[in-house]
């Protein structure tokens, strides 16, 4: 909100600032004990920790038995989430201009269909979505899984996608056309860049849906020996004999490193559109 | 001698010898891809086991002549909850493991959809190591008189006393030696065990609601209690619903908590609290499984585990008897491979089951095993957990049935049994309200008393 | 969605078309190849993963299809099962069917003759056990086994199975298969009954609509429709809107730096990945938990404040998909706000206006729209969002914050007991989809459906 200024002189803007502080502060204590938890031990029944130690980080170092790698674990998840997020950008952007500036048949029923998807609970539709891949023959490959995750995240692209492209300016196109551009040209060279902000933040999103995603690869994908964050995660709560909470949280904070950096990074464009459609 | 048999042993020599050549004339190779649900980093021998005998029917067959080479895929699942759809899934589509190991209820399901074959097409059940499994085990591997797995793993599911607080309580060192016989022959019953357990309450031994402290979520334990009330899970290949049995077993967890021995909060309490309370002597009274025994002593510290602990089988209750419940995780062999691989599995699958490489997991995990001859393996018998609990507790195991409808019978019991121990329902709507539901979920299929 | 839906109705309308060249508007009009082109794999993909899947979860809910009758059809089989459902139907036949037999006869020494098992073997079975009959495999095969030269499992196997004379757990790919064996087994049985024996003997899924009468008659799943309806009311009023708004107008009326600092810290919990997140949750909320230490001072009992009662549990579900929630509401209000003139402000400081009089009067009534575009969005988000409830309570204690989403999962996808319940699982999913479609159809018309998919304006 860079471009906004404070609407008003003649308020004071303390008594507000000091409200929402405390009405933030349970969030920030949440977020500086989950950090400060993994680098430090505390007796039961206190609050304050009395020893600094690195020792809840020592699975960077040592690979656990049983267990790969978190760096191999890392990396998949990496390619997993990057794969997701390419094929839904592709496809959102090329379906969002079509619909938002071509002329297709049948445009205002796509639109409330992909609406309308939005409200389907993805997850239970698994068992009809593996009689699929099973028919087109994607069942248990990593591409299947990662078309799957990217067409559940598509409903969202393209009505974002859409709603940018409704922004641009239509002259931007009408000067390409009367250079003698393409439409696709145009499309590629003149409309993209200005619907950046849109991608960036779409990106963002699946990036983070495809890093969070849990059950699609084990469930879609078992002959593959691909281990995901998530699933890491929960095979450290699964553990009944080894639990320390203190790793998993160390493993945790390891996990969403990442996405906090990206948002740093991208929290400008985010700020520009709607919170986004991640369920909830 | 009589002349055929004379004859026989010359045809069977040259066939062998015939075999011999030609499998010694071309190198086979063989893939066999194993997988396991809920295993974590202690459990690994299950499918390690299977690598160990492949390595043993490798040099049996090189002996023979026949150069075997099998290549072992192990693949891990360390819950159970992504592992069953999607080791169905793909069995479904047709890509199903050559061995599975998994919960000996799921034999039932997967053997209807055919997603797995009988191990009894391919072993012989009377040689050794299988003759030497527990006979009530390989009952439980069964399925409709048709034996489909072969037990892996075995544990029990006891009931432990914290003894200080016992001793507390005015029980001498005699009578805490005695308890076990005496709850095996139900004079220490279910109603003793609130007792006792509000005892150790009122003289501040333990915390409120720390008297009778439960496995804190859903677990075959809780069939354990509805065996104790009189309960019969199944007959004749038949669910049976025994109301009155069933109410009582909610009954017993709604008195629990209104004596105030059991907390109402109790489900969903996070594991890793629970095993260090119990551990440390801050719960009185409390049931668990036999694999746990591990993680107390290696994990939380509790060192003098025998001077600490007593365990004894499930108390009964009305009507019912003492009784413990076993659920032995099975071998079992995946459908679609021709029969030459599915030969050489199951041949594996028996290599494992011996008590030498089944006493690795045993020992490693804390589970029980499941030969009769396991004992007599000094590394098996030095352990006295394993000794000791497997001859005091293993008899009296029951299991939950294989029924292919019994998964939509135990949610039923378990979601009932919660809302009558959070209040939500008093026992009696619960009994009801599980009795309708089961009634219209599976009509025939199960007898309600 | 746009930046500022103010209006729904601004996008594109209201501009002049100017006059097109020959040329230009011929690329113009033609661009239906392309616009297909651009369509086509995201039409592909979506008819694939999410239309196909619709479709075919619909007819999964009139079937009974689980783990055990498997997707892809299934076989006839005497098994346990099907001849305890005989026994009510047919019972004589049924005790016929079910005995596993095993007899030494001519025809399986006939047909062995045809194998590689060495002739004096069955010469010796001839002689020695013709016309015994065995219970079960098991002790035929011991009886094989005592046979001279002790033949090897293979054998044993091939043996007894040539005398197999019963079809207990005999799979049958087809009715006939089955009926012929009937026949061969010389059990009398008339065509009606045959076909009742393959009824009762069919493995895989059938069609029924026992699916949505038990959905119905259950009241659990009433208490889970209406513990949906709650949860999606309570976290929507409370915190999608009314402090989506409240953190929308408190960071308008701050500086820049202070009120960029505030949304990143609200949009904080929606990227932290769910499990780390309701991780953060449980550790204020468990029995040695931070709550529990801070109030111990005061001489409360600690205890685990997210189970303790249904209704300590609501508070925490409602908190944990709440303050997820409210980020974007936030996002969208700020931008509505954002778009109001600063001289509005002024004028109205000017005119003495006190500051709850110009949220009243200026900044509210400028969130009509975008309140209503967070109703409906939202409304749909949670209906279909279970996996933070998943996380944190898993539907308890006692089942008091399941939802609709939550048991079609457990349903469908999370049995304890491993035999899954598809065809359930399906119709409550399918209940879902219909709920979703007429909201989301109710959601378009208010927004003036029509406006916002006004027609391309440069395909004037």
């Amino acid at each position: 909100m860079a471009a906004s200024s404070a609407p008003s002189a003649n308020f004071r803007t303390w008594p507000i600032v000091l409200l929402l502080t405390l009405l933030s502060l349970p969030l920030v204590v949440m977020y500086i004990y989950l950090f400060v938890d993994t680098v430090t031990d505390s007796s039961t029944g206190s609050l304050i920790p009395d020893t600094f130690t690195l020792s809840h980080w020592d699975f960077l170092w040592h690979t656990k038995v049983g267990k790969p790698s978190v760096w191999v674990v890392l990396v998949n998840t990496l390619l997993f989430a990057t794969s997701t997020t390419t094929v839904v950008l592709l496809i959102s952007s090329m379906v969002g201009y079509a619909l938002s500036r071509l002329n297709v048949p049948g445009r205002s029923v796509l639109l409330a269909g992909v609406m309308v998807m939005h409200a389907f609970p993805s997850v239970t539709l698994l068992i009809a979505i593996f009689v699929v891949l099973q028919m087109v023959g994607l069942y248990n490959t990593l591409i299947g899984v990662i078309l799957v995750k990217a067409a559940l995240d598509l409903p969202l692209g393209i009505w974002l996608m859409k709603g940018f492209y409704d922004t641009v300016p239509w002259e931007i196109e009408m000067a390409g056309i009367t250079d003698g551009a393409s439409r696709f040209t145009v499309w590629r060279r003149l409309v993209l860049p200005q619907v950046f902000p849109a991608l960036a933040a779409l990106g963002l999103f699946a990036f983070l849906s495809g890093w969070s995603e849990f059950i699609l690869p084990r469930v879609l994908a078992p002959g593959n020996n691909v281990q995901v964050f998530s699933v890491y995660l929960a095979s450290l709560i699964a553990d009944d004999n080894n639990f320390d909470l203190s790793m998993f949280k160390a493993v945790g904070v390891f996990y969403a490193i990442p996405v906090i950096v990206l948002f740093v990074l991208f929290q400008r464009h985010l700020m520009n559109i709607y919170g986004g459609g991640t369920k909830g | 001698m009589t002349f055929s048999s004379k004859l026989l042993r010359a045809t069977a020599l040259a066939s062998l010898m015939l075999a011999a050549a030609v499998a010694g004339a071309q190198a086979r190779d063989v893939n066999i891809s194993v997988w396991a649900g809920g295993t974590g980093p202690n459990d690994t021998y299950r499918v390690d086991a299977i690598e160990i005998a492949a390595d043993l029917l490798q040099r049996q067959a090189a002996i023979a002549g026949d150069d075997l080479k099998i290549t072992v895929t192990k693949k891990v699942y360390n819950g159970w909850d992504d592992f069953k759809p999607a080791v169905t899934l793909a069995a479904q589509a047709g890509n199903s493991p050559n061995i599975i190991v998994t919960g000996h209820e799921d034999i039932a399901p997967w053997a209807q959809a055919g997603l797995i074959v009988p191990i009894e097409n391919y072993v012989d059940l009377d040689s050794w190591p299988l003759s030497d499994v527990y006979p009530n085990l390989m009952e439980i591997a069964s399925y409709g008189g048709v034996v489909y797995g072969i037990p892996q793993d075995a544990e029990s599911r006891p009931f432990f006393f914290w003894k200080p607080h016992m001793k507390a309580i005015g029980y001498s060192d005699d009578d805490i030696a005695a308890l076990p016989e005496r709850v095996q022959k139900g004079e220490y019953t279910l109603k003793n065990v609130l007792e006792d357990a509000k005892k150790m309450q009122d003289k501040g031994l333990v915390q409120p609601g720390y008297g009778f402290y439960p496995r804190a979520s859903n677990g075959p334990d809780f069939w354990m209690f509805y065996t104790s009330m009189g309960g019969t899970m199944e007959e004749n290949g038949k669910l049976v619903f025994d109301k009155a049995a069933m109410q009582r077993v909610y009954q017993f967890f709604a008195d629990a908590v209104s004596t105030g021995v059991t907390k109402k909060n109790h489900i969903g309490l996070p594991g890793d609290q629970w095993w260090h309370e119990v551990s440390t002597g801050q719960a009185g009274i409390w049931d668990a499984g036999t694999w746990h025994y591990a993680r107390m002593v290696n994990q939380e510290g509790l060192t003098d585990f025998f001077g600490n602990i007593l365990f004894t089988l499930a108390p009964a209750g009305d009507g019912g008897k003492a009784n413990t419940l076993t659920h032995p995780l099975v071998y079992v062999l995946g459908a679609g491979h021709t029969d030459e691989d599915a030969q050489i599995a199951a041949q594996l699958v028996a290599i494992a089951t011996e008590p030498r490489i089944n006493a690795l997991h045993a020992i490693k995990s804390s589970h029980l095993g499941v030969d009769q001859s396991e004992g007599k393996i000094p590394f098996y018998a030095a352990d006295r957990w394993a000794s000791e609990a497997t001859s005091a507790l293993l008899p009296y195991a029951n299991a939950m049935p294989n029924n292919a409808d019994f998964g939509k019978y135990w949610d039923i019991m378990w979601k009932n049994l919660e809302a009558s121990w959070t209040g939500t329902k008093t026992p009696e709507q619960a009994a009801n309200d599980a009795e309708s539901d089961l009634k219209s979920t599976l009509g025939d299929a199960i007898v309600i008393r | 969605m746009t930046v500022t839906p103010t209006s729904p109705a601004d996008a594109g309308a209201g501009v002049v078309q100017p006059a097109l060249g020959s040329r230009t508007r011929r690329l113009l009009y033609g661009s239906r190849t392309l616009a297909w082109l651009l369509l086509l794999p995201g039409l592909v993909m979506v008819v694939l993963f999410f239309l196909a899947p619709v479709v075919l979860t619909a007819a999964f809910s009139f079937t009974n299809m689980s783990t055990a009758t498997g997707v892809s059809g299934g076989v006839y089989q005497v098994a346990p099962s099907s001849i305890s459902r005989l026994k009510t139907a047919l019972p004589d036949l049924a005790d016929e069917l079910s005995q596993p037999r095993y007899v030494i006869d001519q025809a399986g020494l006939d047909a062995l003759g045809q194998t590689s098992v060495p002739k004096p073997l069955l010469d010796e079975l001839a002689a020695k056990h013709m016309g015994e009959v065995f219970d079960n495999r098991r002790d035929a095969e011991r009886m094989i086994k005592t046979l001279g030269g002790r033949p090897s499992t293979a054998v044993v196997k091939q043996i007894s199975e040539a005398f197999n004379r019963s079809i207990v757990n005999a799979r049958f790919s087809s009715k006939t298969a089955l009926f012929e064996a009937i026949d061969g087994l010389g059990i009398k049985a008339t065509p009606e009954q045959k076909e009742t024996i393959a009824d009762n003997t069919w493995t895989g899924w059938v069609w029924t609509t026992g699916n949505f009468e038990r959905m119905f008659a259950s009241k659990d799943a009433l208490r889970t429709m209406l513990n949906t309806v709650f949860y999606v009311a309570m976290v929507l009023i409370i915190f999608n809107t009314a402090y989506a708004m409240f953190l929308a107008i408190a960071t308008h009326y701050m500086p820049d730096r202070t009120s960029g600092f505030f949304r990143s810290l609200w949009l904080l919990p929606r990227i932290t990945p769910p499990v780390i997140y309701v991780l953060m949750w449980k550790w204020v909320a468990w029995d040695n938990g931070f709550l529990s230490m801070l109030l111990a001072p005061f001489g409360v009992a600690p205890r685990n404040w997210l189970l303790d009662t249904g209704t300590n549990a609501w508070v925490f579900v409602i908190l944990i998909n709440g303050v997820v929630g409210a980020s974007m509401g936030m996002l969208v209000f700020a931008s509505a706000l954002k778009a109001i003139p600063q001289s509005q402000f002024w004028a109205s400081e000017v005119d003495g206006a006190s500051r709850w009089q110009q949220i009243v009067h200026i900044l509210l009534p400028q969130l009509r729209w975008p309140i209503l575009f967070i109703t409906c969005y939202q409304t749909l988000s949670l209906l279909a969002s279970y996996d933070y409830i998943l996380l944190a309570t898993n539907g308890g204690p006692g089942g008091s914050t399941e939802v609709w989403s939550l048991a079609a999962y457990h349903t469908a996808l999370f049995n304890y007991a491993g035999n899954l319940d598809y065809g359930y699982g399906a119709a409550m999913a399918l209940v879902l989809v219909i709920i979703g479609i007429t909201l989301a159809l109710l959601y378009l018309r208010v927004f003036n459906y029509r406006a916002l998919v006004s027609r391309p304006i440069i395909e004037h």
